[in-house]
């Protein structure tokens, strides 16, 4: 019994994790309907943020979003305006650009760094705290509870704010949502920098769990991609859910089949969601066809 | 520019003169050996580190007055990748004209670029390399100085029956062990001949593995913490080894003693868990300049050498490895009295030092397949921050001993 409830406090912790890393990447997807393949990179290049502020001004990682957001926000609205922006209308060259962007920050990043792994200490690093028959890491409660907190203030907004209800106008229907009024362009921009943002808060996060390294993106991404697609594309508390239901998944087949088949596992319930409810568990029907379809 | 006759005329005679200088240059043209090893990527630094050693190796031959009367230069070639490795080799030899070939870094570069060679009738000289499959392919040109993934193993079950076991005052049919790999060819290759020898000693043992690129191992810890063994040994790379410690330190996991293979002992883990965790952890690693000199002859020289050449102190074990593998080659080269690759295996053969005639502790003495067989690594151990070897126990330098084993914290 304590091992199940162990297993199962680590896949709720994990599943943080997941879902922190995918609230950004679901927001681009959901609002500009693009893959965006360089979304691994800037929780990279939020990590390296953490890194940077940590070195340079001594700021412990888990203040240093109040940075690396801002910075992170900027950089997501110039690679909005100046890279694909340009290829609007050509979705499949859009995401063509977002996978050479991925390759030209994880270079960068290897060319300043020299691909040396480096590591970023708080004060709470080595704490781990017993609840219970159960023992985790503080670090980890930290990102479950931010990664909460981030989902709700995220939703909160694209409900209740003005802004907001022009970011779902414009993700329900583009043409409509331009004929109201609404600078489409301009929350293109604002939702690619916000997703962004939400990245280089994950990288902040994550960043005293891990060893740094430019490859690391690489490693959140696949998963990332996953969540969203159980979750249901473009849905906010979608990208929770499924970032909890990945994370028990690897958990559980983890400890109890062989960590060697966790991936197997979680990719099998991930095809029967999609056979059952292919927009996800909490996507709108129709949803996945709509990144298909032409927009202008 | 207007090409007249006198402009022709001139041009002509640059071109012949030119080439009588290089002819003239031909006659004492340096032996040139193509050093394959990825310069750029994750592993540049590794990479460079071990040609740095290679560059000092021939520094050394060529101050004294090189090999076979002539100087010694090696020439770089950088392959991140076996297709890379494959187009290095075609470059190396045809645009460079290297009259052999060394490395590497990563065994599949090595794997690739050893083909290749032979494809133009080049040796690959084999210095850091680990695979064992690499030797296994009895390539006729391919020779490996350096300790394979079975010696790394073997040191690490050694370090469980001779190191571990009395120090917890456990005998092998009682020790139990748990062995722990990324799931790769490199972590499952060592794990298999780990097996095999704990299996031939009668030690208890359970075996888990993990992806390397996992953003999460804690159910690996949890396994191995139901399984309560007295040893944890790891095979993995620097990112999953220091997720796997944080893991176990989260979790609680205390085994009496943690044995880590062919990694750990860099700044990177220091940074990542500490001095006060890793005090006592124990390392598979390849032996460094600071072991005991009559173990290591010269490995202080090394040390003095690398320092006023390049200002810093080596990064990385596998240097002083890759300086003992060229001064193994040079040695076959003297013994063949040529740079043909059959000659210079043949010479290679006729080598046989005892262990301990070499910076690294390591002899020579080459089996069937041109695996060096007296080249082991040692086992150090993490103390205050610093690595010191301290198996087998004529590797100790004066004043190390073994700590905090069994593990306490």
């Amino acid at each position: 019994m304590t091992a199940l409830l162990n297993i199962l406090a680590i896949g709720l912790l994990l599943g943080g994790i997941y879902a922190l890393v995918s609230l950004g990447l679901n927001l681009i997807f959901g609002v500009i309907r693009i893959v965006n393949f360089a979304q691994g990179e800037f929780v990279m290049l939020g990590m390296y943020g953490a890194l940077s502020a940590s070195l340079a001004m001594g700021m412990d990682p888990y203040l240093s979003p109040v940075v690396v957001m801002p910075a992170m926000f900027i950089l997501g609205c110039i690679v909005y305006r100046f890279i694909l922006r340009p290829l609007q209308g050509e979705p499949m060259m859009q995401i063509f650009a977002t996978f050479g962007l991925l390759m030209v920050i994880e270079n960068g990043i290897l060319g300043l760094t020299g691909g040396i792994g480096q590591n970023v200490s708080s004060f709470i690093s080595s704490v781990s705290v017993r609840i219970g028959p159960i023992q985790i890491g503080l670090p980890r409660i930290l990102v479950l509870v931010l990664a909460s907190v981030a989902t709700a203030a995220l939703w909160w907004c694209l409900r209740y704010t003005l802004r907001g209800k022009a970011i779902r106008a414009v993700a329900q229907d583009r043409k409509a949502a331009r004929l109201m009024g609404i600078d489409v362009e301009q929350i293109f921009m604002l939702s690619f920098g916000l997703g962004a943002a939400f990245a280089g808060l994950a990288g902040c996060l994550l960043a005293p769990l891990y060893t740094l390294s430019p490859q690391i993106g690489m490693n959140f991404i696949m998963p990332a991609f996953a969540v969203v697609v159980l979750g249901g594309l473009g849905s906010v508390p979608g990208a929770f859910v499924g970032g909890i239901i990945v994370g028990l998944t690897e958990a559980l087949s983890g400890f109890y089949l062989d960590p060697a088949l966790k991936h197997a596992v979680l990719f099998m319930v991930f095809i029967i969601v999609l056979v059952l409810r292919p927009a996800g568990l909490f996507g709108v029907s129709g949803a996945e066809e709509v990144g298909l379809r032409e927009q202008s | 520019m207007k090409l007249t006759r006198r402009s022709f005329g001139g041009l002509a005679i640059g071109t012949a003169a030119a080439t009588l200088v290089n002819r003239n240059a031909w006659a004492a043209d340096p032996i040139k050996i193509g050093a394959v090893n990825p310069y750029s990527g994750a592993m540049a630094q590794y990479g460079d580190e071990v040609t740095k050693c290679y560059e000092l190796a021939a520094k050394v031959v060529n101050e004294k007055g090189g090999l076979l009367g002539r100087q010694v230069e090696i020439v770089r070639g950088s392959a991140t990748s076996p297709q890379e490795a494959i187009a290095a080799v075609e470059q190396l030899v045809g645009r460079d004209k290297v009259d052999m070939l060394t490395g590497c870094y990563v065994s599949a570069i090595s794997n690739a670029a050893s083909e290749a060679a032979l494809n133009y009738g080049k040796l690959f000289w084999e210095t850091n390399a680990l695979a064992i499959s690499l030797t296994d392919r009895g390539l006729p040109n391919f020779a490996r100085s350096g300790p394979s993934s079975n010696e790394f193993a073997l040191r690490s079950v050694q370090a469980v029956l001779e190191l571990i076991a009395p120090s917890i005052k456990k005998t092998a049919p009682d020790i139990t062990v748990w062995i722990e790999h990324e799931d790769s060819s490199y972590g499952t290759s060592i794990k298999d001949e780990q097996v095999r020898l704990l299996k031939e000693k009668g030690v208890k043992y359970s075996v888990g593995s993990h992806s390397a690129k996992a953003i999460d191992v804690t159910d690996s810890i949890l396994r191995a913490k139901d399984a309560k063994p007295d040893v944890w040994i790891s095979t993995a790379y620097v990112p999953d080894t220091n997720l796997l410690l944080r893991a176990a330190r989260d979790q609680g996991f205390k085994p009496s003693a943690i044995v880590l293979v062919g990694v750990g002992d860099t700044p990177e883990t220091l940074s990542a868990l500490g001095k006060e965790y890793l005090e006592g952890v124990l390392l598979v690693s390849y032996p460094r300049p600071d072991i005991n000199p009559k173990y290591g002859p010269g490995a202080s020289g090394f040390l003095d050498l690398y320092r006023k050449s390049y200002n810093r102190d080596p990064i990385a074990p596998q240097g002083l490895t890759a300086f003992v593998g060229l001064k193994m080659l040079f040695d076959a080269i003297n013994a063949a009295k040529s740079i043909e690759f059959e000659a210079i295996i043949a010479g290679a053969k006729t080598l046989d030092k005892p262990v301990g005639s070499y910076e690294t502790g390591y002899g020579v003495k080459f089996d069937k397949n041109m695996q060096n067989t007296r080249a082991l690594p040692v086992v150090a151990q993490w103390q205050g921050g610093a690595v010191k070897a301290v198996f087998p126990p004529e590797a100790l330098s004066e004043g190390v001993k073994v700590v905090n084993l069994p593990r306490q914290s």
